[in-house]
């Protein structure tokens, strides 16, 4: 992961800080940097959208492919997650530096989206056993900034809530051999229910207290932090906890509380965006680097 | 200015992928219309006249100003006839329309791209799809189709508006054709003035005839108004396709019998090895299938089999929805046959893909006066008659027309069609020829400028570059022998001793590889054409003039390039070595097949020229015992020679082609030189050499020739082409010296064709009639096309000639023998077609004349003759209409007839009196009257009528005359 090196007098200037409730850049240790959304910005996916949280940005394309239900869900789609650490995100990262956070970082998000209801996967099948969308979550990590985790979970709910799936109908003959016909209105297609997508939300310790949305600094002073997963609802869906530290089950439990309250008005924070956005329709010009 | 369009498509493999396409927007596309100002001169398009500033085309009644025209793509589909009628004049074709059509049918598309490329037109493509202002992008809940109407009708409005700006007394308008009618409806509403095809073309009062080339089709919902149904409907196919994968329907190509209109045979497509020829039998049951077409048919239950019939029928009713009169002449066919005679039998249920073209013929004008529906009888039997409406049958009458199909509904007993050209007055020497040119698909147009330029430059020279590969040969004594007036010689001998007192023999082909070189527009078109077309008194270039008659062809006395193929033989005619090379030659004499045979049989003529054709002749001799001690088949087939009038380019005289012995030394060298480089190019080439086979006939092809010859006393062996080779020698009656012959020519009868092949694509090599087990053709390059490929697989092979990827692609291959193999067959047909004609012609002037004849086939209702002295076959028919039928007793097993009294069986010596009957003005032909054996009860009606028509045809001809 990426890090910068600090002094120790830099390192005690934030821990004293934070232990005031005021951190470097001004924030409470509740409140998250000022986060941009933009969706629908790489036209030939089925969704995309890029976040930019401080200094920390990522991209997000799904693509819809027609695939093959697995064997234990046969009446499910099922979605595939692929992280790409970009070198241009820190210079860590360059050569095969960025594989390992990748797989790391797509494995917390297959944990994150393992609960069964987060994204309804029976919607995605055409026909049990046959046909199933399978969706290619792909996240390109442009910059690294602190707290890539909650950034990237914020783009994939975005580029969820902004993908269409083409709909197609299964024709069935007699003799039970089915053919899939695509329609020809491109405007007519599934779009996902992302009202149950959790988001990351990343507490860190740092001295007696936790903050959230920490950045590259506030990292480097902490030893230990805690990644849960959050529904709109305040539902816990995932707990990981992350860094060499120990933490004491008394400050879990006051972390989760936590976590579930920043989570919560994260949520409604992100949803109100993504209407908004949505209303402005296809007028809308493009304010992105792909704008 | 950028969008993009984004579109989801399925992949092959099933996959559905999102494809996204960048779409600029411009501002700076011309209008096209030359009075315009505001827009920018259209650049790069040069020889794209545009429209016209004051649009001279036909005055229309209905816009008596000055206007454009903008159709919409089912109308150029349906109506593109009219449309090319040199009339019709500054017509917008938006790009929208043009894509649309293209991705609709290719043909249509190709003639269109040919009318905005002719500056007469003045048609003008609009690209509306990248200008600004006619862009849109498709709505919610809106389907492509409607997508695109509304692009033409907004492109409609744009014109309007445009227009308006051009300072001019007069405005232009643009109107708008379309035969749908929600579109004109929208198109009205939004006040643009919009008529259908038929509104537009009937308003133009000058130019009446161009209602003719109106295609007729009709709304779904009309075809039901009037008249009872006739034929099942046809199932769609969707369901077609379902029912052809689980075996329900068999999915083949309709074949429409030349005898019966009421008869054809489906060839299954696949392998399957039963059921690969199934019978329709019936109107309903053929179901308005065309010949050609792509069909699919339903299997009958085996109690309903029926067995191919034996009777000739030809439609000739007048009274179009006389259906009863059709369901007595089914029964005919329906007449008690063995049970071993049953084949599958289906019916057409649907079709898969309609292959119809404009089919030639001409037009049986409608007994009622003033009526403008007639009949057209197309020249193909094949095809049925079709319905055309015209105004201008008093004209057409007696003329050779082309006419396109349109649709054939329900209640109809014949499609309907649209007159589309006229060729010229049936009879008339050009015309016959055009036609048959047409009808057997035959490319006959003047080579294009692209072909020209990749001629080489005049004067042409051998060059050192030319010299590299090569050895010169032109110190050998070679020589040419062909027909006389033979222009394309491709082909050259020679022949000497070597020191080692064995024999060298060369055969030297033209090098049309070295001037076609693969992949160009020369090359293009003569894998297109084929073969060269040999008819009465023209031939159809498969390669421009320059090459076929002078460059390539081995003329004397001159240096030209040549394929060699060397043979060091002993005295036994034994190959001792083969080699292969690129050459130069210089042939020293060009002779005829006469003037050869006298050089080797006059004795004084000792030169080296006629010593190398004595050479080769002895050569011959011991090569054409061993290959017939091999099993390979003499046969015959009558082939006619025509005595042209140098002036009219009649046929005054007709013989049959007398075969001499230097004609079959010269075949004996090129059947050496063929198989010699057939095994050369698959030894280095075992997957893409293309060679050619001839497999053997099934036995039952054969039933014909055994039970004829069988009548005589005579046994065929047919168990192997020697066995068969060997008892045809025996097969000699001391009484009858001509029966030989005869069997010989109905064993052809019994023959497959020869065709192409690669030999990567099949196993099975075999050259049945040449016995020989593989073949190949090389000696021939100017007049086919394989022969060229076979060349540069030669080339490739001895390292003379670099080779390109085609030449290695089996698929690629395989196609072009496909082609290669229809070419032909066409090619023959159209050659058969032309000696009917010239045949026809010479009777014509010869009057009625009685001759001797045998009897080849013997149908139920007819026999087929053959007159030796012309090599003529024609057939002799029994019933007559509005005749009694004479009683009629038809044996299969001999095979024999009994008409009344009198039993003709094959074989048997009649004679025949042939008039030209051209009473019939849809086919002329020949017709043949039995006047030996007389038959009883027919004597009465016979005998007049021959004399009857020898009086009676001048008067007809007369007749014709004054109108």
């Amino acid at each position: 992961m990426a890090s910068v090196v600090l002094s120790e007098a830099e390192k005690l200037y934030i821990v004293h800080g934070v232990q005031e409730d005021l951190r470097v850049d001004g924030r409470g240790c509740e409140d998250y940097r000022c986060a941009e959304v933009e969706t629908d910005v790489v036209s030939n996916t089925s969704g995309s959208a890029r976040v930019k949280l401080g200094d920390t940005d990522v991209l997000v394309g799904i693509k819809a492919e027609m695939g093959t239900p697995k064997l234990e869900k046969p009446d499910e789609g099922y979605l595939e997650f692929f992280v790409d650490c970009s070198s241009n995100a820190t210079p860590e990262l360059e050569g095969r530096g960025g594989e390992e956070l990748g797989t790391d970082i797509a494995n917390t998000l297959y944990r994150v989206f393992s609960c069964e209801n987060s994204v309804d996967l029976k919607s995605l099948c055409i026909n049990p056993r046959e046909h199933c969308w399978v969706l290619y979550v792909d996240v390109l990590l442009l910059e690294c900034g602190g707290n890539i985790f909650d950034a990237i979970s914020i783009a994939v709910k975005a580029a969820l809530f902004n993908t269409r799936i083409p709909k197609v109908r299964v024709l069935e003959d007699e003799e039970g051999t089915k053919e899939i016909e695509l329609s020809d209105d491109p405007y007519d297609c599934i779009r996902l229910n992302v009202e149950e997508v959790p988001c990351i939300v990343t507490l860190s310790k740092i001295g007696y207290r936790h903050v959230v949305d920490a950045t590259l600094q506030e990292e480097a002073c902490s030893l230990a932090s805690l990644l849960i997963s959050v529904t709109s609802k305040g539902a816990l869906t995932s707990m990981k906890k992350v860094g060499k530290g120990s933490l004491d089950p008394e400050s879990i439990f006051e972390m989760m509380e936590t976590g579930q309250r920043v989570g919560k008005s994260l949520h409604i924070a992100l949803q109100k965006i993504l209407d908004e956005e949505e209303s402005l329709g296809t007028s809308r010009p493009k304010v992105g680097f792909l704008g | 200015m950028l969008t993009s369009r984004t579109f989801v498509k399925r992949t092959r493999a099933g996959a559905v992928v999102k494809v996204v396409r960048e779409h600029y927007l411009r501002e700076d596309i011309a209008c096209g219309a030359a009075a315009c100002r505001l827009c920018p001169p259209a650049t790069g398009t040069a020889n794209a006249p545009g429209l016209e500033a004051r649009p001279s085309g036909a005055s229309s009644s209905l816009c008596p100003g000055p206007h454009f025209l903008l159709p919409d793509t089912n109308l150029l589909l349906h109506q593109i006839d009219v449309l090319e009628d040199p009339v019709i004049k500054n017509v917008i074709v938006l790009q929208t329309v043009l894509q649309e059509v293209r991705n609709r049918s290719a043909p249509v598309y190709k003639r269109i791209r040919d009318m905005i490329q002719n500056p007469e037109k003045h048609f003008y493509s609009f690209t509306n799809e990248h200008h600004r202002e006619t862009y849109i992008e498709q709505k919610r809940g809106e389907t492509s189709n409607d997508r695109n109407d509304r692009a033409i009708r907004v492109a409609v409005n744009w014109y309007n508006e445009h227009l308006k700006k051009i300072e001019d007394e007069e405005k232009i308008q643009v109107i708008f054709l379309t035969n749908d009618r929600t579109n004109k409806e929208k198109a009205l509403e939004e006040g643009i003035t919009a008529y259908t095809c038929e509104e537009y073309i009937k308003s133009l009062t000058a130019n009446p005839e161009l209602v003719d080339r109106l295609a007729c089709v009709s709304d779904e919902g009309k075809e039901i108004e009037s008249g009872k149904i006739i034929f099942p409907e046809h199932i769609p196919l969707s369901k077609l396709q379902q029912g052809i994968k689980s075996g329900i329907y068999l999915q083949g190509t309709y074949r429409a019998s030349r005898e019966n209109y009421l008869e054809a045979t489906v060839w299954v497509h696949g392998d399957a090895e039963e059921n690969r020829e199934i019978i329709v039998q019936g109107l309903k049951h053929l179901n308005r299938a065309v010949h050609e077409d792509i069909v699919a048919v339903e299997l009958l239950a085996k109690n309903e089999w029926v067995a191919p019939s034996s009777v000739v029928l030809q439609d000739d009713g007048q009274n179009e929805d006389d259906i009863e009169n059709e369901e007595e002449k089914e029964n005919i066919l329906k007449t008690a046959v063995n049970k071993d005679m049953l084949r599958p039998t289906g019916k057409v249920v649907g079709i898969i893909k309609r292959n119809w073209r404009p089919y030639c013929g001409m037009l049986s004008k409608s007994q009622i006066k003033e009526a403008r529906r007639h009949l057209f009888t197309p020249a193909d039997r094949r095809i049925p008659r079709i319905r055309i409406e015209t105004r201008q049958a008093e004209t057409l009458e007696g003329q050779r027309i082309i006419v396109a199909i349109d649709g054939w509904p329900r209640n109809s007993r014949y499609p309907n069609g649209h007159f589309v050209k006229n060729l010229g007055s049936a009879g008339d020497k050009e015309t016959e020829t055009e036609v048959l040119l047409l009808e057997h698909d035959v490319p006959h147009q003047a080579f294009s400028q692209a072909v020209l330029s990749f001629l080489p430059k005049m004067p042409w020279s051998i060059t050192e570059e030319d010299m590299k590969h090569r050895e010169d040969l032109r110190h050998l004594n070679v020589c040419s022998v062909d027909p006389p007036g033979c222009t394309d010689i491709d082909d050259a001998l020679h022949c000497r001793e070597i020191e080692n007192g064995n024999i060298e023999v060369g055969v030297h082909i033209a090098d049309v590889s070295h001037f076609i070189r693969p992949g160009n527009a020369l090359d293009e078109e003569s894998v297109k054409r084929g073969t060269t077309v040999y008819l009465c008194e023209k031939r159809i270039d498969m390669v421009p003039e320059l090459l076929s008659s002078n460059l390539c062809s081995l003329r004397s006395n001159v240096d030209r390039l040549a394929f060699s193929c060397i043979w060091e033989m002993n005295h036994k005619a034994e190959i001792l070595k083969t080699r292969f090379t690129k050459s130069i030659i210089n042939s020293k004499a060009s002779l005829t097949y006469a003037e050869a045979q006298m050089r080797i049989d006059s004795a004084t003529m000792n030169d080296d020229i006629t010593t190398s054709l004595r050479g080769l002749n002895k050569l011959a001799k011991i090569l054409k015992k061993k290959r017939i001690e091999n099993g390979a088949l003499t046969l015959s087939s009558p082939e006619v020679r025509f005595h042209m009038d140098s002036e009219t380019h009649d046929p005054i005289d007709l013989q049959t082609k007398e075969l001499k012995e230097t004609n079959s030394m010269v075949e004996e060298f090129m059947l050496l030189a063929n198989i010699s480089v057939a095994q050369k190019i698959y030894d280095e080439f075992p997957e893409f050499a293309l060679l050619r086979k001839h497999p053997a006939p099934p036995p039952s092809n054969y039933d014909i020739l055994v039970k004829a010859a069988k009548s005589k006393n005579l046994e065929i062996k047919t168990d192997s082409a020697k066995a068969l080779a060997e008892s045809l020698d025996k097969a000699e009656s001391p009484t009858f010296p001509y029966l030989n012959t005869l069997l010989r020519i109905l064993t052809t009868r019994c023959m497959m064709q020869a065709v192409y092949f690669c030999s990567g694509m099949d196993n099975d090599f075999h050259h049945y009639g040449l016995a020989s087990p593989i073949y190949t053709h090389f000696t021939s390059p100017i007049r086919r096309y394989a022969d060229i490929i076979v060349h540069r697989l030669l080339a490739v092979a001895i390292g003379a000639d670099s080779t390109y990827p085609e030449l290695t692609d089996k698929h690629k291959l395989a196609d072009m023998c496909k082609n290669l193999n229809y070419r032909h067959k066409m090619a023959q047909y159209a050659q058969r077609a032309s000696v009917a004609f010239h045949t026809q012609l010479f009777f014509k002037t010869k009057g009625v004349v009685n001759e001797d004849a045998y009897i080849l086939f013997v149908r139920k209702n007819a026999i087929v003759v053959l007159i030796p002295k012309y090599g003529l076959e024609g057939t002799v028919f029994f019933e007559e209409k509005d005749k009694p039928t004479p009683k009629l007793d038809y044996n299969n097993e001999v095979p024999s007839l009994t008409v009344e009294d009198t039993t003709l069986h094959v074989f048997d010596k009649v004679k025949v009196n042939i008039t030209l009957d051209d009473s019939n003005i849809q086919h002329q032909k020949m017709r043949m009257v039995l006047v030996e054996p007389k038959i009883l009860g027919k004597d009465v009606s016979a005998n007049p009528s021959t004399e009857a028509s020898s009086e009676n045809e001048p008067e007809k001809k007369k007749k014709k005359l004054q109108k």
